[in-house]
């Protein structure tokens, strides 16, 4: 039974050598970044968020300031506790990472500033009070719907249909607000457009192969891969099913172009949480929230894949630049 | 000592998915999958009738009988189509997803600058403080309920289906009648954690419920080595000890965030610590034998 102890005094081991020292000074701001879950292009925004920090002489290295990261892994009672945690251990600011963190931390707090990053508009996200105006505590950089869009109607510029009618397959993840409300923007555009959607709903992962063939096998001329959580994770596996069937992707965001869509017009993840950075670097220097409140999106880029465009045959306009 | 309270409050919230699952593992001796579905359905529930602006009294009857019904399937699906009690639970939460969804209408519904149930009544000036008087009567109050209804003749009938059910059925009881009311039950406290939660958190989101079995299920855990450990009998102990099992759930978490752990290793470390917990009496009668 010697061996059941040994487990539990490694064990213990294991947690306080996982612990890192809180030494609080009150001298070095500290930001508290709210994660929702685990994802490698989302986590570009936190790299975006603490290099611009760095730039602007916040840096961890330097000791000028503390950022307290945590992730909730999917798990929202997680993500209330650690939203929590920040709030009464009264952190300087906080810094949300895509729409749940967000939405989780302005209704825990009030006065704390929230630089959000990857999270859609106040009216997006349903947090507007009666006077139609949003948290007076949101700032940080949001996305409207409206890029989407100029990412959408390029598809009927560079393809050509098989058939009479353009015919576009898409993913939408239910759990998603911005994902469902993008479906819905693009299904009365392609109304105008003339152009045929067929929507799926994919809402894990663990579906990608499924949904996306079932989607193949209605003769698609392309496919919209709308950037949501579920995109991001399983986009391996739809790029190889479109692939296989000679249907290229097109997309909004920079980051999914890279991973082998044809091009799309949309904001950059890094550059999304590089923005909200600088919003959060001016704050800590004044510590006012004067003259900062929540702003759109600036840098949106036109991107394209020249290996996923030659292997199609699509000619991209000259105002797209090359994904590096 | 702020963060801790609010850690207590989500337990509070989270103690009435505790006393469904223990009815549910009272009966079947296995998880009812169903609270994934009915939890999610409790928090969707209050916050389109919180929208509305429905009174607490509409609100709060509407989300016992939407849990409730779901329950009820499942203990239909179960015993009427002699489909398995784990596949029957999987089959209505999936199903719930879609109820949930359209009832919703969209996947997240902020509660942001709504009157609560924390706010119906102001006891403490702090929100917190206030928050938690509610809850702790509120919890008080459907563990009374829990542990009265235990007690009677029902109450028994249906610990007994649990514990041997041909003869229970041999003594003249509808062992089938007594499952889906007790799922029933079962799964209108776990819509009442999800109402409480909903309230509690601000918002009410289509994937809350995923994985909620298993804050329902550790904090039985807990509470059942417990029992087994001090030997109780008494059904109110045992109730007393499935909500402190449900705090204690949280608190662990609340510690393992604190101890400022990495977040790649918040999980692993959670569940060491709940295993610690559930172990020690053990390594102690290892001791003593």
């Amino acid at each position: 039974m010697k061996f059941i102890k040994y487990i539990s005094a490694a064990f213990l081991l294991v947690a306080l050598v996982s612990c890192k020292p809180k030494t609080k000074s009150m001298q070095v701001p500290v930001v508290g970044f709210v994660d929702a879950f685990e994802d490698a292009t989302i986590s570009q925004a936190r790299t975006g968020f603490t290099d611009a920090l760095k730039k602007n002489g916040f840096s961890e290295e330097k000791k000028t300031v503390q950022i307290e990261y945590s992730n909730a892994q999917g798990d929202i009672p997680t993500l209330t506790q650690i939203v929590n945690h920040f709030v009464s251990d009264n952190v300087d600011l906080l810094a949300t990472c895509t729409t749940l963190s967000t939405v989780t931390a302005l209704q825990k707090t009030k006065t704390i500033p929230v630089f959000a990053m990857v999270s859609p508009t106040p009216e997006r996200m349903k947090v507007l009070d009666a006077n139609g105006k949003g948290p007076a505590n949101l700032l940080g950089a949001l996305e409207e719907l409206n890029y989407i869009d100029t990412s959408f109607t390029i598809i009927p510029k560079l393809l050509k249909p098989k058939e009479a009618k353009l015919v576009i397959g898409m993913i939408y993840n239910q759990s998603e607000p911005q994902s469902a409300d993008a479906l819905e923007r693009i299904k009365s555009l392609a109304a105008k457009l003339n152009v045929e959607i067929i929507a799926l709903p994919l809402n894990t992962s663990a579906d990608a192969q499924l949904v996306t063939q079932s989607l193949l096998n209605k003769n698609i001329d392309a496919f919209f891969a709308n950037p949501d959580n579920t995109v991001f994770a399983s986009f391996e596996t739809i790029q190889k099913n479109c692939d296989q069937k000679n249907v290229p992707i097109f997309t909004s965001e920079a980051g999914l172009v890279k991973r082998g869509a044809v091009a799309a017009f949309g904001a950059d993840i890094y550059l999304w949480g590089y923005q909200a950075g600088e919003q959060a670097a001016q704050y800590l220097k004044t510590h006012k929230t004067d003259g900062i409140k929540a702003e759109m999106v600036k840098i949106r880029k036109r991107v394209y894949n020249p290996a996923a465009a030659k292997k199609y045959n699509i000619i991209i306009p000259p105002n797209f630049e090359p994904v590096k | 000592m702020d963060f801790y309270l609010t850690a207590l409050l989500q337990g509070l919230c989270f103690s009435a998915i505790a006393l469904g699952i223990y009815i549910s593992m009272k009966i079947f001796n296995i998880p009812d999958i169903t609270t994934d579905g009915s939890y999610t359905l409790g928090g969707v529930v209050t916050a389109v009738l919180l929208t509305n602006h429905q009174p607490a009294y509409v609100i709060l009857p509407a989300v016992v009988l939407a849990g409730a019904t779901a329950g009820a399937l499942t203990g239909i699906i179960h015993t009427k189509l002699k489909i398995n009690a784990l596949l029957a639970g999987i089959l209505v939460m999936t199903a719930l997803y879609s109820v949930n969804l359209s009832i919703l209408g969209r996947s997240n519904l902020p509660l942001i600058n709504l009157p609560s149930l924390f706010t119906l009544i102001n006891i403490a000036a702090d929100p917190n403080q206030n928050t938690f008087w509610i809850l702790a009567a509120f919890v008080i109050v459907i563990t009374l309920m829990m542990g009265y209804l235990l007690k009677t003749d029902f109450g028994i009938a249906m610990r007994a289906t649990g514990n041997s059910e041909s003869m229970i059925r041999a003594l003249g009881v509808n062992t089938d009648r007594m499952k889906i009311m007790g799922l029933a039950l079962a799964n209108a406290l776990t819509a009442l954690s999800g109402y409480l939660v909903a309230q509690f958190q601000g918002f009410a989101d289509i994937s809350m419920g995923i994985g909620i079995v298993i804050v329902g299920l550790g904090s039985v855990i807990i509470a059942e080595t417990l029992i087994n450990w001090f030997k109780i009998t008494s059904v109110w102990l045992s109730l007393a000890l499935v909500l402190a099992g449900a705090v204690i759930f949280q608190l662990v978490l609340a510690l393992t965030l604190s101890a400022g752990v990495d977040p790649k290793l918040l999980k692993i470390v959670t569940a060491g610590f709940v295993l610690a917990i559930v172990s020690l009496p053990r390594l102690s009668l290892l001791r003593s034998s």
